[in-house]
């Protein structure tokens, strides 16, 4: 009788177990999806905003076409980019021809004292910022998400539950978020 | 210890919080009953049950009439805002805490509030025009950790107890001198002495509660700084900056002294009795070397030896 005990009391402490690190996982997937979402915010204000650069500068230098193409293509190149791994190469590509086309700006004085360049540079300056930002959280629970399911034993489950190791948000070069530990002693 | 683990710990250290509180609540009424009328106890312990709810409904109010933070119109700052608003994206924060400013020429910073979305940070004057872009930030790392970790939470819990028990002992005491007891039995003499000394013991009690709870979450707010930011060395310029500061802020309200991101009294109180070992029974914060040794440490760098000469942030909001 004791042996069906027992058998009952390992059984009730497996499920316990197993229930709250599915959870874990399910949460740290979450935090994975809401981490997304913000870089899509952001990459999204970016997009919007270069239809409006563009014009600004097309006043000012409009035979400059090869740079508006370029930019125009690399627009296009982050909205159609499908995972992050792409969204992220996209986005360095559109970093590289926008610092083109400013550079093409320096060379013309009425432009860069224009009010609405000034703003456009401005809002374009602080996303890129709050791109970086949300690519730093974004990629630090991508870590601990694909840390969790790489581990034992959610290893050997995970990918029979559905969960797939999630894609950084970064393009080649670029290296993971290091982790800061801490060992205070008080 | 992972974030969850630490938000986790600390829902239940406001529990444990609540819970002490409301034992030292009853012991304190209980004395007030005892040396004067057990109905008395009981309308004590009913005012304070209300002025705590009325608190806590109040506690954003209340904690900013404390510090002196002034709200603002978040455009007028808009370089600081944006400056907050990264900090929270980096954090994952669901929302962009506001901002307020304390019009204080000591550098100094807080954050406010029982849940992240209702959180406000409280930024001193002298900490704009002190710290240059990259340290600023690293504060407001800093105290974006503290909503992140849910301290403010517990913190602001534990601010609200203290007060009312603070209150309480002292009404109690005063009635005491003033209004006298009534008749007393026999043997009531020592209940007497015991009571007066419960009552004065009372708020040192709630205070050492409040202050244990205090500085092991100041190091893992500049580790989550330094994790956000990705910058361990922004948050020990910071400190070390702030280290060498020597005003004192002119609201050392005792009572909010553990909201800070450096202890708006313990310089103060250094200076007047001159024994540092005494005070860091009653510290709310670690000393600043310490922390910024943590760092340090945990970042694999030393700090130079003189800071670096940048700007200071006021400069881009046009706060001179």
């Amino acid at each position: 009788m004791p042996w069906l005990w027992i058998l009952i009391g390992v059984l009730v402490l497996v499920a316990i177990v197993a229930i709250l690190g599915y959870n874990k996982l399910v949460r740290l997937r979450n935090e994975v999806g809401t981490g997304w979402a913000n870089i899509d915010v952001q990459l999204q204000r970016r997009t919007d905003l270069i239809p409006n650069l563009v014009e600004t500068v097309r006043g000012y230098a409009a035979h400059e076409r090869g740079v508006f193409d370029e930019v125009t293509r690399a627009r296009t190149a982050l909205q159609q980019a499908g995972s992050p791994a792409s969204a992220a190469q996209a986005d360095a590509g559109l970093t590289n021809a926008l610092g083109k086309l400013f550079a093409v700006a320096e060379a013309y004085p009425d432009l860069k004292a224009s009010e609405n360049f000034k703003e456009l540079q401005g809002e374009l300056t602080d996303t890129e910022d709050k791109i970086s930002a949300a690519r730093r959280y974004y990629n630090a629970t991508v870590m601990s998400f694909n840390t969790a399911i790489q581990s034992f034993p959610w290893v050997l489950f995970a990918r029979g539950l559905g969960f797939r190791d999630r894609e950084f948000f970064s393009a080649e070069g670029d290296t993971a978020v290091p982790q800061v530990s801490f060992a205070t002693g008080s | 210890m992972t974030l969850q683990q630490q938000i986790r710990a600390n829902r239940l250290k406001s529990g444990i919080v609540v819970a002490g509180f409301v034992i030292l609540l009853l012991i304190v009424a209980g004395l007030i009953g005892a040396i004067f009328d057990l109905s008395l106890g009981i309308v004590a312990l009913a005012g304070a049950a209300i002025y705590a709810l009325f608190a806590l409904l109040q506690n954003r109010r209340m904690i900013a009439r404390m510090t002196g933070a002034q709200e603002i119109d978040q455009d007028q700052i808009r370089p600081l805002h944006r400056l907050v608003e990264n900090v929270s994206i980096a954090a994952g924060l669901p929302v962009t805490p506001e901002v307020r400013i304390v019009d204080d020429p000591a550098p100094n910073a807080f954050a406010a509030g029982l849940r992240p979305q209702t959180s406000y940070l409280g930024v001193t004057t002298g900490l704009l025009r002190t710290m240059p872009k990259r340290e600023l930030e690293a504060v407001l790392g800093h105290e974006i950790s503290h909503v992140r970790h849910r301290d403010t939470y517990l913190m602001t819990m534990a601010t609200i107890f203290a007060g009312v028990i603070a209150l309480l002992a002292d009404i109690g005491f005063r009635m005491l001198i003033f209004g006298g007891g009534r008749s007393r039995k026999g043997g009531g003499a020592l209940i007497a002495v015991l009571a007066i000394v419960g009552l004065l013991l009372a708020p040192y009690a709630a205070l050492l509660l409040r202050l244990s709870l205090s500085r092991r979450r100041e190091f893992l707010a500049d580790a989550g700084s330094a994790e956000i930011l990705n910058d361990p060395e922004a948050m020990a310029l910071a400190l070390r900056r702030l280290q060498l500061d020597t005003t004192s802020i002119k609201y050392a309200d005792a009572s909010v002294a553990h909201l800070w991101v450096e202890s708006p009294t313990s310089r103060v109180e250094t200076e007047r009795t001159g024994v540092s070992a005494m005070s860091t029974l009653f510290d709310t914060h670690p000393p600043l070397e310490r922390r910024i040794a943590a760092l340090e440490q945990a970042g694999g760098f030393t700090l130079p030896d003189a800071l670096p000469a940048d700007t200071p942030f006021a400069a881009e909001l046009g706060i001179t």
